[in-house]
């Protein structure tokens, strides 16, 4: 086991290398020229290339590159073109507000989603199991902005009874992490449904039905529990999905997070601020997958760990 | 059986660990908010007035800002030796009086005594002359290349008195010492990498906390030297969704919204709680076409886009009825405008046009403008006008970046690819020399300069030089009054209109004012 | 002697599944009611799509600056938008757009995601690492990232948003097929095949693919759900379709400013795209029923 995990944690070193060199290539592709953003509209051919100058954008790619990597390894992730500000600051009040919210999103959406899988498996084809999967499957379909400025819409400026932004209290989250849980509250009442209906297929449950367990204690002892291993893993995946997803939903509900960061910060071209955001949100999506796997192969033994 | 019992333990603690973690936020949480004192009882005075505006703070550097809402918070804590009235005019700020040579080459100016900065320093020329030379040695500042790299040298004769000598004239130079606010010299010396983040300044307020992103707080500075009651701590927020911003208005989680979005208004107007001001502008939109290219080269055929375009319409469809038409290439608050006879809208007269031209059937082109949602509304009005003259255009929108690549990327005009790009200019009320030479003279194509119509006339051109090298202003209007008509008649763009700023107050908020660039101004803000 | 029955023993898998699973498919599918009606919902929209200037009552792009944001009334059923313009009839011609979109890129990025898929999960080893890997970099990046990228590069326009759509889906099919290579390799049959010679291409087209049929089925419908909501949010961030076309996103998008004033500008299409995506993806799961072998009913 701890072998597979260094192994692991191991391979994770050459991804980042790529996504490094990737979102590096990324930002100098894109057209685009941060130094003429920076300037303003008014200014001169002088101007632009005194401040490319300035901000060290007249050296070769792979120079910058390079110097890039040398202050990041010393933990230097440099100061943003845009606002001047070292860009570690600008992280710093966005990274856990981000995280708040894609917890609180995955706690209520994995609470509902169990919940309905849990019924709509054990009424499979009748009413209540269509309206549980009609009812999961619309979280899925709603686009997120749509369904945010709805709520806001609700919520907020009809009924006045919860902010419409910002990251100030627990109200402030409710509604962002309600639209951003949609999508994953669905996708687990799926799996928790399907796995649930397999489950109940085997052999061992069915020697407990026969052994005249009652049914209740069938599903939720029994099935249920055996059931979670593949909704773990789902659940797992989509946080990681969701840590660096939130870009709409943070857009819409004007929340500072990260993925607004970034969005503002692809508009405007700040290199230093869209190399390290990617590079954070591969590194996060990165460790929550690998502790899926883990814990996936701690949960199921009959995954072979090939080491 | 034991390894489901591990599993059902690791799930547990999981499951745990993810409560004790948002369960303790949620404590810290609820704590910080009520520490706001939303919830005061109404009867007591309010201590803090909420802003939320719609973008994000880019820096607190006063040297460095290009952006509107970063300048309004400056603005309440900082001042410059000058600055600007409501309608956008210089006025004395710091300095008690100033003059200017004839030459417009020397400002002197004598500055007020006995002020204190927030940290405690003294304001005198020194700190001036810190300022200024900060400015001019550090290139990638905004300000260095608008005037103080044309510095030759700074003299202070007195404590109180400080001279500019510039290399060559440079007209807009007044302005530029009413944007240049003047920070504490000490925070210059020893704290350069703060200026961004936390200025301090001679201002109405003191800097509080920035949470990026999120809030920007001011407190009072009891020590001010103006005059004046204020409210005593200023919150502002970004929130760029434009109904999330109106929504905070009505529930009075702000007082103060900038602006108000043009089609929520009707959604506000009829609040008593709500008080809904509208200023003129300085923002003109228009659409510049490249006269360097056929057929655009033809006056005619611009004429013609001119007499197409209902303005009217443009400003009920796009502008919800907001703004004035625009009648120069100026707006009618910059200094020296003046009216011209607008192109009224006349489909037989901009068909008749284009068949002079050698085009009766129309054309082809394509428009380009950003990803706003305002700019691609108005492109998509200004493919519904042409229609009507048989000018197909198809709209191309951009992100911000890829299209200042695909404008400036142009090295001579016949690199050029751009037709028609839709797009607004503002320049201060004060400087007209911003709002005419970097998009009429010939030397300002691109990559030099916004003149994306690649307009070229040699007679404006001096004209403008001219006016740019004396500071006789009666000389000076009438020259730009030439100006304005000369470019009007030749119409090297689609004249559309000039935007009113609309800014929403809670109606126990008084002192909040917006000048013409855009700024808003909270230093007197108070609760009635 | 040995090939021939090797022979016989993969025609007879081969063609079962020409002869009674259609039938039983469609019995079994007849069963899931909830997706029965979904499918047929989506079959009303593809008629709606091909008929779409037909039955439109106005002219999608014909402005009228004195009807401006009007409610539903009986003249324009779902009212008019901010040039005045019928939502109806905007609708009606979105369908085709929107649906055009979204199956020109889940086709796409399925063809090119199974090539991937099958060669990595067939041949293993470095190709398969490097395909993997790359996919975990891609799938590294925030969902949206990858889509902007290329639309920012490539510039606007309904072409490059299927690029972008169609780039973002490759990985999520290349895992999916790889899966189900991985599978079918095991059966015997494949390695039987394997042992004889018979070249991998052969192998992988007859013997392989075949198996992943079924999971890609289930997936593209739900794929399709997917990239009309991509689509639509490229839209939302200003970088989809040409701000005139009906293209529902785009709808949304410029409308979602009147949601205070004149709300039916937002909610009409919003309820277009979510009703369409719902529908597919109900269609996804009870093909899953019916399809995946493990959920089959007792």
């Amino acid at each position: 086991m701890l072998r597979y995990i260094i192994k692991r944690v191991l391979e994770i070193l050459p991804i980042i290398f790529v996504v490094s060199i990737l979102s590096f290539l990324f930002i100098h592709f894109i057209p685009g020229d941060p130094a003429r953003l920076v300037a303003g509209k008014d200014a001169t051919l002088q101007d632009v290339q005194n401040v490319r100058e300035e901000l060290g954008l007249n050296d070769p790619i792979w120079k910058q590159y390079i110097s890039y990597m040398g202050n990041l390894l010393q933990g230097n992730l440099g100061t943003s073109l845009k606002t001047g500000l070292p860009v570690s600051d600008m992280f710093s009040s966005r990274f856990m507000p981000s995280i708040y919210l894609t917890f609180f999103a995955m706690i209520w959406a994995t609470i509902i989603g169990l919940l309905i899988g849990a019924i709509s498996a054990v009424f499979k084809n009748k009413w209540p199991d269509y309206l549980g999967m009609v009812t999961a499957v619309s979280g899925i379909s709603l686009p997120g902005f749509w369904l945010g400025l709805l709520l806001i819409q609700l919520f907020s400026v009809q009924l006045g009874m919860l902010p419409t932004g910002g990251s100030e209290g627990f109200k402030s989250y409710i509604l962002p992490s309600l639209t951003l849980g949609a999508g994953i509250m669905s996708m687990i009442a799926r799996f928790t449904r399907s796995s649930l209906l397999e489950t109940l297929q085997t052999d061992y449950i069915r020697t407990g039905r026969a052994k005249g367990l009652k049914e209740s204690v069938v599903i939720i002892q029994h099935a249920l529990r055996n059931s979670l291993i593949p909704v773990v893993t789902i659940a797992g995946l989509q946080f990681g999905f969701l840590l660096g997803g939130s870009v709409v939903v943070e857009t819409v509900f004007s929340f500072p997070g990260m993925g607004r960061l970034l969005i503002d910060s692809i508009a405007f071209r700040d290199y230093p601020v869209i190399q390290s955001a990617l590079l954070l949100f591969a590194i996060e999506f990165i460790i929550v997958n690998l502790v899926v796997d883990i814990l996936y192969s701690v949960l199921n033994p009959k995954i072979q760990i090939q080491s | 059986m034991l390894q489901r019992k591990g599993w059902k333990i690791l799930l547990l603690v999981v499951f745990c660990a993810i409560f004790m973690v948002a369960c303790s936020d949620d404590k810290k949480e609820t704590n910080s908010s009520e520490g706001k004192g939303e919830k005061e009882p109404t009867t007591e005075k309010k201590e803090e007035l909420v802003v939320a505006v719609n973008e994000n703070f880019i820096s607190m550097d006063p040297h460095n800002t290009g952006d509107t809402n970063s300048n309004s918070v400056q603005s309440a804590m900082l001042e410059g030796l000058l600055g600007f009235d409501d309608e956008g005019q210089i006025i004395n700020v710091l300095a008690e009086d100033y003059s200017v040579s004839e030459d417009a080459l020397v400002y002197t100016f004598k500055l007020h005594q006995g002020i204190k900065f927030h940290d405690g320093e003294d304001f005198n020329a020194e700190a001036v002359k810190v300022n200024f030379e900060r400015i001019m040695k550090d290139k990638s500042l905004r300000l260095n290349s608008r005037g103080f790299s044309l510095i030759k040298k700074i003299e202070t004769p007195s404590e109180y008195e400080i001279k500019i000598t510039l290399k060559e004239t440079y007209s807009p130079m007044l302005t530029r010492f009413g944007v240049a606010k003047i920070i504490s010299p000490k925070s210059v010396k020893e704290n350069p990498a703060d200026i961004p983040k936390k200025p301090v300044g001679t201002g109405a307020y003191k800097f509080g906390e920035w949470v990026q992103g999120d809030h920007l707080t001011i407190e009072r500075f009891d020590d001010y030297w103006g005059k004046g009651d204020r409210v005593k701590k200023i919150t502002f927020k970004p929130v760029p969704e434009s109904g999330s911003r109106v929504a905070m208005l009505k529930t009075g989680e702000a007082g103060v919204i900038y602006p108000v979005p043009s089609q929520n208004i009707a959604q506000v107007e009829g609040d008593k709680n709500i008080q809904v001001f509208k200023v003129p502008s300085t923002i003109a939109h228009y659409v510049s076409i490249n006269t360097y290219k056929k057929p655009f080269n033809d006056p005619k055929v611009r004429q013609a886009f001119n007499y197409a375009v209902d303005k009217d319409a443009f400003i009920k469809v796009v502008n919800f009825g907001l703004g004035v038409p625009l009648d120069s290439i100026i707006s009618s608050k910059t200094i020296y405008y003046k009216k011209q006879e607008a192109y009224a809208q006349n489909i037989e007269k901009a068909k008749q046009l284009l068949k002079e031209a050698g085009y009766p059937d129309g054309f082809e082109t394509e428009i380009w403008g950003n990803t706003n949602s305002d700019t691609m509304k108005g492109m998509q009005f200004i493919q519904q006008q042409l229609k009507q003259i048989g000018v197909k255009v198809e709209i191309k929108s951009m992100e911000e970046g890829t299209l200042s690549d695909e404008i400036y990327g142009a090295q001579t005009p016949d690199d050029a690819k751009l037709q028609m790009w839709y797009v607004s200019w503002s320049s201060y009320a004060s400087d007209v020399t911003n709002a005419t030479k970097p998009l009429f003279h010939s030397e300002s194509f691109p990559p030099n300069g916004a003149n994306t119509a690649y307009y070229n006339n040699k007679e404006v051109d001096k004209w403008m030089d001219e006016a740019n090298s004396i500071s006789d202003k009666a000389k000076q209007e009438e020259l730009y009054g030439k100006i304005q008509e000369t470019v009007y008649k030749d119409a090297p763009w689609i004249f559309l209109g000039v935007d009113e700023i609309v800014y929403g107050v809670r109606s126990d908020v008084e002192g909040v004012v917006v000048e013409p660039t855009g700024g808003l101004d909270v230093k007197d803000a108070n609760f009635k | 002697m040995n090939s021939v029955s090797i022979d016989k023993n993969e025609k007879t898998v081969s063609m079962q599944p020409k002869y009674s699973p259609v039938k039983e498919f469609w019995k079994n599918f007849r069963k899931q009611k909830v997706a029965f009606i979904a499918s047929v919902f989506v079959l009303l929209l593809i008629l709606v799509a091909i008929l779409a200037p037909y039955i439109a009552p106005f002219d999608p792009y014909k402005p009228n600056y004195d009807a401006l944001l009007e409610p539903p009334s009986k003249s324009h059923l779902a009212g008019t938008d901010e040039y005045g313009r019928d939502i109806l009839s905007r609708l009606i011609m979105g369908t085709r757009i929107s649906l055009s979109v979204s199956f020109a890129s889940v086709f796409l990025g399925m063809i090119l995601g199974t090539i991937l898929g099958l060669m990595s999960g067939y041949f293993g080893g470095w190709l398969d690492r490097i395909i993997m890997r790359s996919s975990d970099v891609l799938f590294s990046f925030p969902d949206l990232l990858l889509a902007i990228a290329i639309v920012a590069i490539l510039g606007p326009g309904l072409n490059n948003v299927i690029i972008a759509v169609t780039v973002f889906g490759i990985p999520s099919f290349a895992r999916l097929v790889r899966g189900a290579t991985l599978e079918a390799k095991e059966n015997t049959y494949v390695e039987a095949a394997k042992s004889m010679g018979a070249p991998h291409r052969r192998i992988m087209y007859k013997h392989i693919f075949p198996e992943t049929v079924s999971s890609l089925i289930i997936f593209v419908t739900m794929r399709i759900g997917t990239a009309i909501l991509a689509a639509s949010s490229l839209s939302f961030l200003g970088l989809g379709a040409s701000p005139e076309t009906p293209e529902w996103g785009v709808m949304l998008s410029t409308g979602r400013d009147y949601l205070g004033t004149a709300s039916h500008v937002v909610i009409v299409p919003g309820i277009a795209i979510f009703l369409t995506v719902l529908a597919f993806n109900l269609i996804g799961d009870g093909l899953r029923d019916v399809l995946d072998p493990k959920t089959k009913n007792d």
